[in-house]
């Protein structure tokens, strides 16, 4: 209760750390299908990525 | 209204109306009115969740809000969705998907049992219509605010519109119509940004102007001592259990992604829409700010908005965002519409009458989604008078949040989470969140983590007491890529 509001940004900067991790734990198979291995761009874990990647700056600009 | 704009807000009509009835030839099958015939593409499911999740109480209301508190408003589209719509997309659709459900309480009447299945039908169906009957309203009063029609022509010319398209082409047209209102309404957002900040003498002119009178208005928190969004209710409440309740549970949400012509589509569609929703606040926060910068004199924060169309659009484009605002109302209501008559027809009737014709369905479902949408046409006038009722079924949801994630995600992670143990969790979570809520009087994002915080644990030590489906049963109702499934 009595930290400071920045304090909510780094915790919102550190979950979704936590959740970047999260989501390179699951195995590809269960991500993309057989048929789709060999097109990267249809590994969801990327787009994972790149949006979790895009929140770390909006909390980090608007802190 | 300027004739140009009237011309703009015409055609739209025509052709969302056009568009929904073309679409409503190729319906066939219950399957085709409910799912799209499982037929939809990952860029129709992200476009046509963002427009189900955009509602005018989120256009205009969110709007005020970020004229009021700033961007903090944001929160409601980063933390409070993002998260969510990431698990949602890798873990919860594949499992939906592959246990080849119509809806999610389907889903927890297969995991659990069909009594709740039929709680939870029941729950949402009701605060459903009211819902509608609400959205209904908040777009008679929009047309009433920028044509001047009076309430009933508003609610019948709507009600109208939204039906022809939604009764006769069920998912499919609720979800290709859903997917030009967004693109309406991001166009929009674009043009008003680059207006305002064009007149505000650019961008850097824009933000100096902005916090020298509103330091924290580009704070994407509040201090803890705030009277409505303080930070550590928005991140627990908000970001870890309300937002996951709305977008791994949502009915309306979620039915999209059940329409997908594949797995991978269904996934990548809620990834896309997460894509999109980061971008949200520049179509309900901007204005706000905008409005804010530019010294509007308005009587109310929700004025914020129709201020920026009246002053700062040019002809032509401000009819274009009447029509935004029209269609975030029509997206969402015909979605609510599709997604209820699904829910009565298939977890309610389906459970109660013990020998129902399934063939029946396609006829029931077109019937139930007419009888919805007069029920909310019906209520919409008196929605004012009803006030009391609805923030009391909203009241209900908001307690049903907490318990119902626990099970879901007990229920999708695990093989221990019991049907008796899934009732009992249910029901005292429930009642905890009402004793939390009434007695001790906290606020509702505090009661969502604490009830949440309650069910998780109940219902892992009471399943270690009584009987569980077999593992045959659970193999495709729940979700373990890590055992090499």
């Amino acid at each position: 209760m009595e930290l400071p509001v920045v304090w909510a940004n780094y915790i919102s900067v550190a979950l979704f750390l936590i959740l970047g991790i999260g989501v390179w734990t699951i195995p590809k198979s269960a991500v993309v299908p057989e048929e789709y291995s060999g097109q990267t761009w249809r590994d969801l874990r990327w787009w994972a990525t790149a949006l979790i990647a895009f929140q770390i700056l909006l909390y980090g600009y608007f802190s | 209204m300027h004739p140009i704009d009237l011309a703009v807000v015409l055609a739209y009509a025509a052709l969302i109306t056009f568009v929904g009835i073309r679409i409503s030839q190729q319906i066939k099958t219950a399957k085709d009115y409910f799912l799209a015939g499982r037929s939809l593409t990952w860029w129709v499911i992200g476009l046509s969740i963002i427009g189900t999740n955009v509602d005018t109480n989120g256009y205009i209301g969110a709007s005020g809000n970020a004229y009021s508190i700033g961007i903090a408003q944001a929160n409601f589209e980063w933390i409070g969705a993002i998260p969510a719509m990431i698990i949602a997309s890798l873990i919860f659709i594949p499992l939906y998907w592959r246990a080849g459900v119509y809806s999610i309480a389907e889903y927890l009447g297969l995991r659990y049992n069909q009594a709740v299945r039929v709680v939870a039908a029941l729950i949402v169906t009701t605060v459903s219509v009211f819902a509608m009957g609400v959205a209904m309203w908040a777009l008679a009063i929009t047309l009433e605010t920028f044509m001047g029609w009076p309430i009933w022509l508003g609610i019948l010319t709507s009600g109208t519109v939204v039906g022809l398209y939604s009764i006769a082409g069920g998912l499919g047209a609720v979800a290709i119509t859903d997917s030009i209102q967004v693109c309406i309404m991001f166009v929009c957002g674009l043009i008003i940004v680059a207006i305002g900040i064009s007149d505000a003498g650019g961008a850097e002119s824009f933000v100096s102007k902005l916090t020298a009178a509103n330091p924290t208005h580009l704070s994407a928190y509040l201090p803890a001592d705030h009277e409505s969004y303080p930070w550590h209710g928005v991140i627990l409440g908000l970001g870890l259990v309300l937002s996951p309740a709305y977008w791994v549970g949502g009915q309306a949400i979620l039915q999209r992604t059940l329409g997908a012509k594949s797995q991978w589509d269904a996934s990548a569609g809620m990834m896309f829409a997460a894509l999109a929703k980061t971008f949200v606040p520049v179509l309900i926060v901007f204005p706000g700010l905008l409005a804010l910068v530019m010294m509007a004199e308005i009587d109310y924060p929700d004025m914020a908005l129709p201020w920026v169309i009246k002053n700062v659009l040019p002809v032509g484009v401000s009819g274009l965002m009447f029509v935004a605002i029209i269609a975030a109302l029509q997206s969402s209501i015909d979605s609510s519409i599709n997604s209820t008559a699904l829910m009565i027809t298939r977890d309610i009737r389906h459970v109660l009458i013990k020998n129902h014709d399934p063939d029946s369905d396609l006829k029931i479902g077109r019937f139930l989604t007419l009888a919805l949408l007069l029920t909310a046409m019906s209520i919409a006038p008196y929605i004012g008078d009803l006030g009391g009722i609805f923030n009391f079924l909203q009241f209900l949801l908001s307690l049903f949040q907490g318990p119902m994630l626990a099970l879901l995600l007990l229920g999708a992670l695990t093989r221990r989470a019991t049907p008796m143990a899934g009732i009992f969790t249910l029901v005292s979570g429930v009642v905890l969140a009402a004793l939390l809520s009434v007695v001790w009087e906290l606020n509702l994002l505090y009661v969502a983590f604490f009830s949440f915080c309650y069910a998780l644990p109940t219902l892992w030590i009471v399943s270690g007491f009584t009987e569980p489906h077999s593992d045959e049963h659970l193999e495709n109702l729940t979700y373990s890529p890590w055992r090499g499934r």
